[in-house]
């Protein structure tokens, strides 16, 4: 059979053709309804897997999903609480004997959370036979070892004390337990098949859509969760998110800080405002000429305007760092310098180190505040004689400099990164092993890595305090990190919405959301 | 070999070469964009062996050629391997979200010919007029402004202010309403450049054809002017439009990576996005072969359309047999 086809059967065909997507296929987004609430994240999941998550994302759902011995109370405290654990006991500083309560169920049939489980979910962290570590290994490197004594009860004992065990492993992402049996069984599906006995379950995951937390029916711990459905919604950018939350399609998200004024014009809408714990600074590597010499790197110092780039690139929403660790944290420097824009004593310095005509470049992020600082930085070291080229890059080439020894030509570089409770975490970087790595300063004082090495391994806090200070004292008197700002978190939700955030603003507790 | 079926053969040929090529051009250039993949995911926590194992589990301890011809090799048979990270079949990843950019991109190419056209006869009906004159300024500002731009005004006006349309998503696939409701703003963003463009050409195109001696002859023969345009001349002036749709498809699909990270739609274009900041070259690659591949088949069925309705093509075709 002969097919007659003419010029308007093919664009009548053509035109129908088109139009027929538009009847409908493909995925779902939720709105807000009663008993539910659409909360932005700022990306999809990558992996669910406790020990080889990615970031916040997925450790704000691991928490939900999985139950830990301990968990973090409700709110801005770090205070914990037993969680999955009936007792758990500090026994020594390099043991912690728990007692798990009774009947608590894994989701999908995987059966009854037991000690087994709590030394299998613990222990994976531990290098394997062959040497391979997992992602967040560092979080129980001081583990040797979890001893079953009963089906419910068990002993985690440490090969040195372990401090921070608790902010940074027992409660947090890294203390998930993880059923056994699910996890063998699951493979490498773990990353994105979560099984847990916590108050909500995954009920759907559709990528670069949506992923819904239900309630768990078969939960049975003490803290219900409030809502019947938490529905995550990734919204990479922020103005987008932004929107999203005017035109209330969304009743939680992280919001810039230039926007608050904006928000709290809504009668329904309210805002919260969490002094953040991060560090952003200005780091100049020592060993690269002229930088080697100590009055220059003063002289640096001298010639940049914290105030300025508070007021000009945060718009004064933050306040100025004058030190390593937030005010908030174990270790605090409070009578850390401040030191004054003073672009004459910048120029007396620079003529004392016989440097004259100082030419550098600053390397940053290429967002636009992280730019808006390095202009004004730029300008700011004009004043003091030094030109100054930007050179900003995106966040793929600029982490990339933490390869192995791409750091060593860097000269001023505008840095900013994420903070844990724990001090340890942040003076970490700061030590000589990480100087080819993510010790951009490369400064290297064997003081300084003796005392971090001690911090981490002593449990009386004022002691570790102490010597947390005077790592801060040394990072001064190197004039290698010049210190911007802790950072502050601000949160946009609905006036019915009471949201729960730890203290590090990155850390929301899903589980503890609930109407106000 | 029938003319028709050889010039179908060479397309087709043609298109297999563009779309190798456009591949290993992408193995390449990736070569030389600064950052690696396991720095920026796995950051300080990137131990030594952790980044052996994600740079053997990428490929990426092979060399470029071999990782060429790997990569052909297992698209031929529809492995595109799995995605280190969520460890997902990298496929089922893209086909996942593949529907919604192609109803994006059908959808912004309706508005685009309708009212593109419909503008366009508008404009050489009364040429010269101040209609046609405002019509001619409107056309070329829909042109030069970005289509994120036009997004974020649509925005502002028809979700925030107007509360009448939603910001974000695809909409629930059980409830065409929503879908048609998440569908209508970023397809109108996509296409206001389009609308604009294609007006431009429908007018330039009916003028000529209305200058035509057969034009003047049914102008003489007292056919009303409409009729003529209708029935007549719009078919003609219609055949260049298709001959630049094959571009406009592929114009659509680029500009939906924007339009969908604007309105945090799911689809091709947000995959890309997210697989390139964190350097997921494998992730990058399938999606673009994906785009690639799109692109290509619209402008074979442009090119095999043109051969139908362009009857030089089908003279020329008949004379080289």
């Amino acid at each position: 059979m002969a097919m007659n086809l003419d010029r308007r059967s093919l664009l009548l065909a053509a035109s129908g053709a088109a139009a027929l997507p538009l009847l409908g296929l493909g995925s779902r987004v939720a709105f807000g309804a009663d008993g539910e609430i659409i909360v932005r994240i700022e990306k999809d999941i990558s992996n669910l897997d406790p020990a080889n998550r990615v970031g916040s994302v997925e450790g704000n759902i691991i928490t939900s999903v999985c139950q830990t011995l301990a968990r973090f109370k409700p709110g801005t405290t770090l205070e914990w609480e037993p969680e999955a654990a009936k007792t758990i006991t500090q026994v020594s500083e390099t043991e912690i004997a728990f007692e798990l309560n009774p009947g608590q169920m894994f989701t999908g049939g995987y059966g009854e959370l037991t000690a087994e489980d709590v030394k299998f979910s613990y222990e994976r962290f531990k290098p394997s036979d062959d040497g391979k570590k997992v992602a967040y290994a560092d979080d129980w490197a001081a583990l040797d070892h979890v001893e079953v004594t009963g089906k419910y009860t068990g002993r985690i004992l440490f090969k040195n004390p372990a401090p921070a065990i608790f902010a940074i492993g027992i409660c947090d992402g890294s203390g998930g337990l993880v059923s056994k049996k699910a996890t063998t069984e699951l493979g490498d599906k773990i990353a994105t098949t979560l099984v847990g006995s916590g108050p909500y379950l995954i009920k759907e995951w559709k990528p670069n859509d949506h992923l819904t937390l239900e309630v768990n029916p078969d939960y049975k711990g003490n803290a219900p969760a409030p809502y019947q459905r938490i529905i995550l919604k990734p919204i990479p950018e922020w103005q987008t998110s932004l929107l999203a939350f005017q035109a209330k399609e969304i009743a939680f998200t992280e919001i810039e800080p230039t926007v608050v004024a904006e928000i709290e014009k809504d009668p329904d809408s309210a805002v919260i405002k969490i002094d953040g714990i991060d560090y952003e600074w200005v780091g100049i590597n020592v060993e690269k000429p002229p930088f080697d010499n100590l009055k220059v790197r003063q002289a640096i110092r001298y010639g940049i305007d914290v105030d300025a780039i508070i007021a000009g690139a945060w718009s004064g929403t933050v306040t100025r760092a004058k030190t390593l660790l937030a005010p908030t944290l174990l270790g605090h420097w409070a009578d850390a310098p401040v030191y004054p824009y003073d672009p004459a004593k910048a120029k007396a310095l620079l003529a004392e180190a016989g440097v004259s005509d100082l030419k550098c470049t600053l390397t940053c992020l290429n967002d636009a505040r992280t730019q808006a600082e390095a202009q004004i930085i730029q300008a700011n070291l004009a004043e003091a004689g030094v030109t100054v080229t930007i050179n900003a890059l995106d966040p793929g080439a600029y982490w990339d400099l933490g390869t192995p020894d791409k750091s060593k030509d860097l000269e001023l570089t505008i840095i900013p990164y994420s903070a844990k409770t724990d001090p340890g975490f942040q003076t970490q970087w700061f030590v000589s092993s990480q100087v080819t790595i993510w010790n951009w300063q490369r400064w290297k004082n064997p003081e300084f890595d003796k005392l971090h090495a001690e911090a981490g391994s002593i449990t009386d806090p004022a002691e570790r305090a102490k010597k947390y200070i005077r790592m801060q004292q040394l990072l001064d008197e190197s004039a290698s990190c010049i210190w911007i700002t802790h950072g502050v978190h601000d949160f946009a939700h609905a006036k019915s919405l009471a949201p729960a955030i730890l203290p590090n603003g990155t850390d929301w507790q899903y589980r503890f959301f609930k109407p106000a | 070999m029938p003319a028709f079926a050889s010039y179908i053969a060479q397309r087709l040929a043609a298109a297999l070469l563009t779309l190798a090529g456009a591949i290993m051009f992408l193995f390449v250039i990736i070569q030389f964009v600064p950052g690696d993949m396991i720095s920026i995911l796995l950051g300080p926590r990137a131990t030594p062996e952790l980044r052996a194992d994600f740079a053997q589990r990428m490929g990426f301890d092979r060399s470029i050629p071999e990782q060429i011809w790997l990569f052909f090799g297992r698209a031929v048979t529809g492995d595109l391997g799995t995605d280190v990270i969520s460890n997902r079949k990298i496929l089922d990843m893209i086909l996942e979200v593949l529907p919604n950019t192609l109803q994006l991109a059908s959808a912004g190419l309706l508005i685009s010919l309708v009212l593109g056209i419909a503008l366009g006869c508008i404009a050489a009906l009364k040429p010269g007029s101040v209609l046609d004159t405002i019509l001619g300024v409107t056309s070329v500002a829909f042109i030069t402004t970005p289509a994120f731009v036009i997004a974020i005004f649509l925005l502002l006006i028809f979700s925030i202010q107007l509360h009448w349309l939603p910001v974000t998503g695809a909409g629930d696939p059980g409830n065409p309403l929503d879908r048609l409701s998440h569908i209508i703003l970023p397809a109108t963003a996509l296409s206001i450049g389009w609308i604009g463009y294609l007006a431009r050409l429908i007018r330039a195109s009916l003028l000529e054809v209305m200058s035509e001696q057969h034009v003047r002859m049914m102008r003489a023969y007292g056919v009303p002017e409409g009729r003529i345009v209708r029935h007549f001349a719009l078919r003609l002036a219609l055949v260049p439009m298709i001959a630049v749709m094959g571009i406009g498809i592929g114009d659509m699909i680029s500009n939906a990576v924007f339009v969908e990270i604007i309105f945090a739609r799911p689809g091709i274009g947000t995959l890309i996005y997210s697989a390139i900041l964190n350097r997921n070259y494998p992730v990058v690659q399938a999606g673009i072969l994906f785009t690639v591949i799109t692109y290509i088949t619209a402008n074979l069925l442009v090119d095999l359309l043109n051969a139908v309705l362009d009857p030089r093509i089908a003279r020329s075709l008949k004379q080289a047999a």
